[in-house]
This record gives C-alpha cells, structure tokens and sequence, in this order.
C-alpha cells in the first residue's frame, strides 16, 4: 500500500467514528448514519482499489473513475447545500417563534402595568 | 362612507425604519379605528418612539424577522381580544387608503367570504414605476401558475380577513414570500376570498424606500418552488 492509501483510509476510519460516536449522536438519524457509513466504504474502496472505479465509471460511460468521483461529489454537495439551506429557514422558524412569544409576553406585561 | 363599529376590528401595521412617517400614518389610521397594533420589527431607527407617541398598540420584535414574520406577530396579538373579529393588515408608509380598507370591511361583512384582498391592477396604482409594474404582472402570472387561485395583484398589502382565516393563515415565510404563502394557504384551505380594487399612492418616500425588486422577485420564486417542492 502506498503512504496517501493508508492516510486516506485512516482519515476517513476517523471521521466515521467521529460520526457515529459523537455525543450528540443519539440526535443523528440511523439512516443518515447508514448513509455515511455507506459513504465512508465507497471511499475507502475508491482509494485502495482505483480500478473498480474506472471499471464502474464505464459501465455508466464516463471516461475516467475520477471523472465518476467528480460527478458524484457534485451531487453529494449540491445536496448538502440544499439540506443546510432548509435547515437554516427551519431553524430560524424556530427562532422567530421564540421571539414572537417574547414579544407578545412583553406587550402583555406592559399592558398590565398600564392598567395597574 | 356610512359609519359602523369599528370597535371588532384589528388594524395590523408591520413597522421596519419607518420613523419618518409612521406617526401620521397611525395618527390617521386611528380616526377610523380603535385597534391598531404596530409591530416594530427590530427597527434601527426612531420607530418605537415614534409609535409610542401614537395610541396604538406597540408590540416589539427582539430582532429583525421580517415582514411575514411581524404579519404574524400582529395576527397573533390581536387573536388574543376575543372581540376582535376582523383583521386588517395596512402597510406602515402610507400607501394604502382608509376608504378602500372600510369598502373591503364592509363586502366581507356583508358578503359570505373570509378573505378580501386589495388589488391596485383592478384599482388605480398612482405613480408606480414601469419596472415595477411589470415585475408584478410577472409575479400574477407567476403566483397564477403554482398556488390555484387566479388573482389579478397577489402582492397587495391590503388586506382584510376575519377571525376564521387569522386562525389558520400561520405565516411561516419570514420575508416578501409571506405574500405567496398566503395565497398558497387561501387555495389549499379552499377559503372563499375576493379581490376589490385598491389605490396604491406610491409617493416618493415609498419609491425611495423598496430596494432592489428584482432581487427580491428572484427569492420569492425561489421560495416558493422549493417549498412545493419539499411539501
């Protein structure tokens, strides 16, 4: 095996543990963790066997296995893009409705102070 | 104008930098109605005194959230006055007129809907500038095609509704989709609405005031296709 091999595969050994032992993992959804497992085995097997992923690259017609990897991560970004975009509107949904009780909570100890 | 009682009736005013002007905006407002809640939306400038000097009632965003956000906040508090049974929202620089927001009160009282909303391309729109006009007309189309319901202005401030459709109207879109998703919550829900003509007076301090429409155009299509999307 060469040097990049063996630091890529202990790489992403790590940052699946990461994932998978974090203390918030219990918050993470098993199919999300399914997935990056899935992910974290692709990857090992792109880096120690880079033939299969010319051979699957023609299989689907592309030219090159990096040309595949290329593709691929394109998809896998756009997608964490999206899921982060509607992440944020949804926790600023959450935010908004935090701030609009505190709103109304204070008009309503102002109104009772008024009366008082 | 025949007179009636206005004393159920809500009048919604979202309020961001609107210092200048929004005292003689309310000041008027309150001739006609009793009710008025302004909701200062985290305004940098002299908003809140300038409300505060006023009779109407003030309710304070933390931050800044949004227009659709502060339209929800003022539905809201005035959901909690049960006597409450009609809602208006008015926009806080003037544009819209008392005589329209009283003729749209007056149809749906009399009428069998829940929502009438104000539209300037049936009405007159005084000084609106080309651009405008035809980012809005795109907008119709655009509205037209995804929520349902055909409407001739689906960006229109103005509106009136009662207590039935405050209920369930739950604005989730913070910013300029509010628009949108209101149209989109009167076609899923089936609510029976109607659209009268409205003047809008742009002046130039409303002129001034918008800020890049195009831009805003781009999120709310945006918006609006993802969150069909999603759904």
């Amino acid at each position: 095996m060469i040097l990049i091999q063996i630091l890529l595969v202990i790489v992403f050994a790590l940052l699946l543990m990461r994932v998978l032992v974090s203390p918030n993992s219990s918050r993470i959804k098993a199919w999300k963790k399914i997935i990056a497992c899935l992910f974290a085995v692709f990857a090992v097997v792109a880096v120690l066997f880079p033939e299969i992923l010319d051979d699957l690259a023609h299989e689907v017609g592309v030219g090159r296995g990096a040309d595949l990897l290329l593709y691929l991560l394109c998809v896998a970004f756009l997608s964490y893009v999206l899921n982060q975009y509607l992440r944020t509107k949804d926790d600023e949904y959450q935010i908004h409705k935090l701030a609009r009780k505190i709103a109304l909570l204070e008009a309503e100890l102002k109104t009772k102070a008024e009366k008082k | 104008m025949n007179v009636m009682s206005t004393s159920n009736v809500a009048i919604i005013i979202p309020v961001y930098n609107e210092g200048k002007v929004i005292a003689s905006v309310v000041k008027n407002v309150l001739k006609q109605f009793d009710f008025v809640v302004c909701v200062n939306d985290g305004s940098k400038d002299n908003s809140e005194s300038e409300i505060a000097k006023t009779k109407a009632r003030l309710v304070n965003h933390p931050v800044n959230m949004g227009q659709g956000a502060a339209l929800q906040t003022g539905i809201e508090y005035a959901l909690q006055f049960p006597q409450i049974e009609y809602f208006v929202t008015f926009d806080a620089d003037g544009q819209h007129s008392l005589a329209d927001a009283q003729k749209m009160l007056q149809y749906l009282q009399k009428n069998k809907v829940d929502v009438v909303l104000g539209s300037r391309f049936l009405g007159t729109a005084k000084n609106m500038s080309k651009l405008k006009k035809v980012i809005l007309k795109l907008a119709v189309r655009f509205s037209n095609a995804t929520s349902g319901i055909k409407l001739t202005d689906t960006h229109n401030g103005l509106r009136v509704f009662n207590r039935k459709f405050a209920e369930i109207i739950n604005i989730t879109q913070s910013d300029m989709s509010h628009a949108s998703e209101i149209i989109q919550r009167i076609a899923e829900t089936k609510t029976p609405f109607k659209e009268l003509p409205v003047t809008i007076t742009y002046t130039d301090y409303t002129v001034a005031k918008s800020h890049n429409p195009n831009l805003n155009a781009v999120n709310i299509v945006f918006d609006t296709l993802l969150r069909k999307l999603v759904k």
